[in-house]
């Protein structure tokens, strides 16, 4: 249940990056090796990896390795062992246990490099890892080899941080070739065309091609018809940074439509835009259902009111015909960075039985899990139920507004809830429309205090996973892939959230240099299915999002305690059921083949008999 | 009709014209239980109804709302759905259809007006038309039923009314009556044949059965209790070590409370025996031979070393599960009667405060430790409890749960509560406190062990055979006063009235026959046993009670127990013969009173035994114990099963017991509807696992190939062969709404098990062209256009092979909305 599927991705990774270690380190064997949350049997088909990883263009670096460092497990107790650091990963090994200790990682989750006390008595030096993925690692080793000392922790503090350093991240060293393009996936005009856009009301604009309209939104957008590229600059100027309302998904039946933007820039006088006004009105007018829009500022309206003192500011009813006007009570970044960080001592290392729920709820957490998902089905409850067009913004239109159209989206357009359609909808929602993954998550930056750090994207999947929980047959992917995704926002192996916007990606050639994180997922799809997966069309999720039905993501945030460790390998399980699944469907064919043939026959012979209306019988699979 | 000006209703004596008021008349047509489409028990009669109604489904149900008839008898309120199909006169009686629910289970009755809310009593005036109605019942589950414009003004009234007024009123013995009382129903049920396929411990030959099931060879039936004359609570039947006999037997019961002495429960097969007794009686001398006895009744067949397990210290007592209980009842119900409900904020500390995950937890964790020291192997493990009447039963049921494969099966399970609880003589009548005159002794004791159960199940969901579904259907059960296995406090009351049966009408169980076969009167009928779950649930609904998968390893028979094969375990067989060690709050210790005759003030035994208690096997029981708390570290229970090889199936289910793996049961505590949004359209509802529904479809394929070959005669219409869908479970059309897995279940859930059968309201009704020729389901999902967006898959199939007979499911219907009565595809 607590499906902490982490133990398969280390073991990909061991799987994939291992062969140089091994070399270095001599292992006699890593069949027997499996790494401390790994008690389940390893995924067969990482298998098919191997072949894959032989591949000689990828050589992560050596850097340090030596054998005499403890590892003070908060769970197990000191082990010592082996340690080698490379430009991607830390990985050390402890032979004394049985079965052998691994603790792989990546040196992208490393938020912060402290030593601790080596003035103390028996002359031991210490450094702990902070990581942003919910735990903290202590290692330890001897005075003596102070050269060594200092070696490590240089080559910690440098290849953990390479870009404080001027060094090129991993992704761009890293040269595995899958064989799926994940840069391929999204296409931002066929995304558009599957929603049927180009329409009558809707166009496709070039304006925004060279990034002149506005820096951090997609060269593509969809916009309303009637508002030519002149009068979008106008209305990009009443809006912050740029980010005008444009189109993000499109009811396929009544028209309604979600767009998105920043805050207007109304200020402390009440500034008014004639442009945005109208273009608000157009954006009404394309859905004849509805003689309403409603705007949904994601901000508690105390925050939305003190951005006018910025500048900013929110829509007056009055300035906007027909337009009702909601706040949806969501915190800002920050406060959701005070939250997380609250969790984690909740759930890290040690969880206190006795209070647990009353420190769980003391952190907020899940109450912020809360709002957000009941943002996003309010709004896709006015698509849906009340067929009209909605607005969403927050300040900048790139974080809560990223989490709440996309959540909608999901919860509206069961495409989005496929593997492929579930990557389209990050690369478009959350990277294309920039948010601002670089600085949110801080990859290579030494800077932990940076106060543009937040948990924004986690708890987007942390909704993701909710609504997995309450439908747990709409979903074409597991929680293995939410895992993943996750485990590769911080590892900084492929360049898919690297940078802040499109313009960015562009520049540094990211889809050139670097590879994607799809092409590594849809190179294994079966790794990240679920069996359980049916896939009904035009079928409209709402979740419950009362508290009494949320829950924390404990194979998440407290994967690493190996108490919680699923009593049932419950990916293992997945998977013989796919296989299951994939055999019975070979029966059907067969089957259904032999009745055709037969029935064919026998209707032939005693042709207009009933029998002649026996079909084939429709699978789903 | 009314009294009483336009805006006030009186409430009317009901009793009185219950007569005239009554809408059936039976005897009219003596064939037909139909009255007005609800299926009435023999002897049943509607007292009032109400039409157009809307019942809000819960999550399990598809959400939504479903429109029907809603009606109020003298033993039920029911729901009966718009298009129901006309029910079949020759099937068996059901007590209660799926959309309804007993009297007796009613706790409260709650109107909502235009802005208002208002418990309803039976003595209280109603000044507003109610838009909705709730009922509150006992087993947790909340009821809403939602008036339309145009139900008659009357008939809401009248039907508040009726229903507040006929769940308060009725006791025990008339809600039996009402049920059971009937002379059909008293026939219907003495013909009725119990469960082969459970044991149901009442014989002496069950007994003999479960020992020989353990492979327990050194122990014996005995029934020196069979009158009920050596303890009052424990069974006519008890199984004690075959050397003692039946005259050493009797000297022993002075020495324990109530008489209950140390019981034989269940056999490891590593070696290990269970036995449960109550605590010694004090003030009483031992003599010598008494002590030779109480040590042999104590320690069995292992010679060695026995562990008793105090149960009163660690573990709640029968109040705490009552107040943890009435707390969390008030914090996942809520209150719309007073508006009381807990902050969404506030909800996770609240819930902490019930203690109700605590005491679940301090319950597991006990029967885990009495798990490990079990599967170390030769040694004897007494649970011991002042009175030997709940949490033994809690903790000794968990144990087998944990460790026995036979008792995560349906009718393993059953077999395990009838020995544990029922036979062993839970008081089950005063627990559950079914006439209100007790509530000193109110505990739901047998509620916190399922709740237990349902945490091992969604911790290891494929090693049950049993469902969640299964133990929600027990649950409510315990709350419908009609069931003998629930009646009474021991299997000497059930016998007792039996006996004295006399001026009306007794209810009787049914194993009065085995006692005095002749005596009683063949008219009264016994009061079924829980277990017979026809009574209460349909077929389909029965078929969720098991897994469609077979759990994973199989469940293999024990052969003769004794699965010596542990390489691991430190034998304990160099103790010295007859020592005992009392644990407690995890430790081992030999305190000198643990047993009594042992202690210093009764010197005959120093004399005789000139042991003294060593302490040298408790590093090796503590050992034991370590084995489980390494459980958390890979390393621990790996290392010994082998990483790979496959699961031994004797090895205990040890559950995580950390604060974020102790689960709520949503699905039994918040089924009130009272959190969940409601939407226009329902969205979540149940489907067919997608293994299921290929198997199904191999099966119907197969089917259709035999028909095909063997089909040489042309004027034999292939139509008919179609099996045609004779089910009578078809109350829950709105669940061809939508069909995604009923929220918030574990997800390993889902893996294994089919979700509950979706039905349509289409298929059913008198379908002529066969089902094969209907489109197929995408395009007639698309034919039906934009209004339908939920869409229907294939129908149920149960159990883990394909029947012969199973039953075919036309193409998905469309109707989408319960009340929108979609037109058949077939049509």
């Amino acid at each position: 249940m607590y499906c902490c599927i982490s133990e398969a991705a280390t073991y990909k990774w061991l799987r994939l990056l291992s062969i140089n270690v091994i070399i270095m380190l001599s292992f006699t064997s890593t069949s027997t090796s499996r790494s401390d949350r790994s008690a389940q049997a390893k995924p067969p088909s990482a298998m098919s990896s191997d072949s894959v990883s032989t591949s000689a263009e990828f050589s992560p670096e050596l850097r340090v390795s030596t054998q005499d460092i403890t590892y003070f497990c908060p769970f197990t107790g000191a082990l010592r062992g082996a340690v080698t650091i490379t430009n991607y990963r830390l990985f050390f090994k402890c032979m004394d246990r049985e079965p052998t200790f691994v603790l792989d990682l990546p040196l992208g989750v490393v938020s912060r490099v402290e030593k601790i006390g080596s003035a103390s008595s028996r002359g031991d030096v210490s450094y702990g890892l902070v990581c942003k993925d919910m735990r903290n690692l202590r290692f330890a080793h001897k005075q003596l080899e102070d050269t060594l000392r200092k070696s490590i922790f240089e080559v910690l503090m440098k290849f953990a941080f390479p870009v404080s350093n001027g060094l090129q991240i991993f992704a761009f060293e890293y040269g595995q070739v899958f064989p799926e393009n994940g840069w391929k996936v999204y296409d931002a005009v066929s995304e558009y065309k599957r929603q049927g856009i180009p329409n009558e009301s809707w166009r496709i604009t070039k304006v925004n091609d060279h990034y002149e309209l506005c820096d951090t939104y997609p060269s593509t957008l969809a916009v309303p018809v009637n508002i030519p590229d002149e009068e979008l600059k106008r209305v990009a100027a009443f809006r912050a940074k740029g980010r005008i309302p444009v189109l993000s998904w499109i009811h396929p039946e009544s028209q309604a439509t979600v767009t998105r933007c920043s805050q207007p820039m109304v200020g402390v006088n009440g500034k008014r835009s004639k442009e945005d006004e109208k273009y608000l009105q157009s954006i009404m007018d394309a859905n004849a259902q509805s003689h309403k829009l409603f705007i949904f500022d994601a901000r508690p309206s105390v925050n939305a009111a003190a951005n006018k003192m910025k500048g900013g500011g929110y829509e007056s009813e009055d300035a906007y015909q027909n337009a009702e006007l909601v706040f949806l009570d969501i915190h800002n970044i920050h406060v959701m960075r005070e939250s997380l960080r609250k969790l984690k001592d909740v759930v890290y290392p040690n969880i206190e039985d006795s209070h647990w729920l009353s420190n769980l709820e003391s952190t907020h957490w899940l109450e912020h899990i809360k709002l957000i998902l009941a943002g996003a089905l309010r709004i896709a409850d006015k698509v849906e139920s009340g067929k009209t067009s909605v607005v969403v913004h927050c300040s900048d239109g790139w974080d809560r507004t990223a989490q709440l159209t996309s959540l909608s989206m999901l919860m509206l357009d069961s495409y989005y809830r496929t593997i492929r359609g579930f990557q389209v909808l990050l690369e478009k929602e959350w990277l294309s429309f920039g948010h601002r993954f670089q600085l949110r998550i801080g990859h290579g930056d030494k800077n932990h205090t940076d106060a543009d750090r937040s948990p924004v994207f986690i708890q987007f999947i942390d909704c993701v996973w909710q609504l997995t929980r309450q439908f747990p047959a709409a979903f074409e992917f597991n929680e293995y892939f939410l895992v993943t995704i996750l485990d590769h926002l911080y590892s900084c192996l492929f360049g898919t959230f690297l940078c802040n916007s499109e313009q960015q990606r562009l520049k540094e050639e990211i889809p050139k240099r670097t590879v994607s994180l799809w092409s590594y997922i849809n190179s294994q799809l079966e790794e990240f299915t679920n069996p359980l997966y049916v896939n009904y069309s035009n079928h409209v999720l709402f979740p419950v999002v009362s508290l009494r039905h949320l829950e924390l993501w404990v194979g998440y945030y407290i994967r690493w305690n190996p108490r919680m460790r699923p009593q049932e390998p419950v990916h293992q399980r997945y998977k013989e059921l796919l296989a299951k699944r994939a055999e019975l469907q070979k029966r059907v064919d067969e089957l259904q083949r032999e009745v055709t043939n037969r029935s064919a026959s026998s209707s032939s012979e005693r042709a207009g008999s009933p029998t002649r209306s026996i079909t084939p019988v429709q699978t789903f699979v | 009709m009314l009294t009483g000006s336009k805006t006030t209703f009186k409430v009317r004596q009901m009793l009185p014209d219950i007569k005239e008021r009554m809408l059936s008349q039976t005897g009219v047509n003596a064939r037909s239980r139909d009255v007005f489409g609800l299926r009435c028990l023999p002897g049943e009669c509607v007292l009032q109804r109400a039409v157009m109604v809307r019942k809000k489904l819960t999550a399990r149900e598809g959400r939504g709302w479903l429109s029907g008839t809603l009606f109020c008898t003298h033993f039920r309120v029911a729901f009966v759905p718009q298009d129901s199909p006309k029910p079949d006169d020759n099937a068996d009686p059901v007590l209660l259809g799926d959309h309804d629910v007993a009297l007796a289970a009613i706790e409260k009755v709650v109107v909502v007006g235009p802005n208002r809310t208002k418990l309803v009593t039976p003595s209280s005036s109603l000044k507003f038309t109610p838009e909705e109605l709730v009922l509150y019942c006992r087993d947790m589950r909340v009821i809403c039923f939602l008036f339309d414009r145009l139900t008659p003004d009357t008939q809401v009234i009248e039907i508040t009314y009726t229903i507040a007024k006929a769940a308060k009123s009725g006791s025990v013995l008339s809600f039996q009556n009402a049920a059971l009382g009937s002379v059909e129903m008293k026939q219907f049920l003495s013909n009725r044949r119990r469960d082969a396929h459970m044991n149901w411990f009442e014989s002496a030959s069950d007994w003999e059965q479960e020992l020989e099931r353990c492979g327990a060879t050194s122990w014996r039936v005995s029934s020196v209790n069979d009158r009920f004359e050596m303890s009052t609570s424990l069974p006519r039947f008890i199984v004690v070590p075959q050397k003692v006999l039946d005259t050493e037997l009797k000297k022993s019961f002075a020495h324990f409370n109530e008489g209950r002495i140390p019981r034989w429960c269940w056999r490891h097969p590593r070696g290990s025996d269970l036995l449960r007794m109550a605590s010694f009686q004090n003030n009483i001398y031992h003599e010598k031979d008494d002590i030779r006895n109480l040590e042999m009744v104590l320690f069995g067949c292992q010679s060695s070393l026995c562990v008793v397990v105090e149960l009163g210290e660690e573990l709640p007592s029968p109040a705490d599960i009552q107040l943890a209980h009435s707390r969390l009842r008030a914090l996942c119900l809520g209150d719309i009667s007073t508006s009381v409900s807990v902050p969404d904020d506030k909800w996770l500390s609240t819930l902490e405060t019930t203690h109700w995950l605590d005491y679940t937890r301090s319950c597991l964790r006990k029967a885990s430790e009495v798990a490990c020291l079990l599967r170390g192997g030769h040694l004897t493990v007494a649970l011991q409890e002042a009175e030997d009447r709940d949490m033994s039963c809690v903790v000794s049921s968990l144990v087998q749960v944990m460790c026995d494969p036979h008792c995560r099966t349906q009718h393993g399970f059953q077999g395990l509560v009838q020995k544990e609880w029922v036979m062993a003589g839970h008081r089950f009548c005063s627990r559950i406190n079914y006439r209100r005159d007790n509530d000193k002794e109110e505990a739901p004791v047998f509620q916190l062990f399922l709740d237990c159960v349902w945490q091992l199940w969604s911790q290891y969901p494929s090693r049950f055979q049993l469902t969640d579904e299964f133990l929600l259907a027990l649950h409510d059960s315990i709350q419908l006063p009609l069931f003998s296995s629930f009646l009474a406090n021991s299997q000497r009351e059930r016998c007792k009235r039996s006996q004295n049966l006399g001026q009306t009408y007794t209810p009787v169980n049914g194993w009065r026959d085995v006692l005095h076969p002749d005596s009683s009167d063949p008219s009264d009928p016994p009061l079924p046993p829980v277990w017979d779950w026809s009574l209460q649930y349909s077929k389909a609904t029965q078929d969720r009670f098991t897994q469609p998968v077979a759990p994973t390893p199989p469940l293999q028979p024990l052969l003769n127990g004794n699965l010596n094969t542990n390489p691991d375990t430190p034998r304990l067989a160099d103790t010295i013969p007859g020592s005992v060690f009392l644990l407690s709050r995890g430790t081992f210790s030999c305190p000198a009173n643990l047993l009594p005759w042992r202690s210093s003030s009764s010197g005959v035994y120093k004399k005789s035994h000139r042991r003294a208690p060593s302490s040298e096997n408790v590093p090796g029981l503590e050992r034991l114990l370590k084995a489980w708390a390494l459980t958390d570290f890979p390393q621990a229970l790996t290392s010994t099963s082998g990483p790979q090889g496959p699961l031994d199936p004797y090895e205990p289910l040890l559950p995580l017991l950390m604060g974020p793996c102790m689960g709520l049961w949503r699905e039994c505590y918040l089924r009130g509807a009272l959190h969940a949004q409601a939407f226009s359209h329902p969205i979540s509802a149940n489907h067919l696992h997608p293994v299921e529904r290929l198997a199904q479809e191999v099966q119907q394929l197969k089917d259709k190939l035999a028909e095909v070959s063997s089909s040489t005669d042309p004027t034999t219409p292939t139509g008919t062969s179609e099996p045609r869908r004779t089910d009578t479970n078809l109350n829950q059309n709105t669940n061809n709404g939508t069909f995604l897995f009923p929220s918030s279940r574990p997800q390993g859930s889902g893996v294994q098990r089919a979700a509950p059968p979706p039905t349509s309201t289409n298929h059913q009704t008198s379908r002529g062209p066969p089902p094969a020729s209907a489109p197929p389901s995408r395009s007639a999902h698309k034919d039906t256009g934009g209004s339908n967006k939920h869409t229907f898959l294939f129908g149920h199939s149960s159990g883990t092979e394909v029947r012969p007979e199973q039953r075919y499911y036309p193409t998905p219907s469309n109707a989408k909305l319960p009340k929108s009565n979609g037109p058949s595809l077939a049509s």
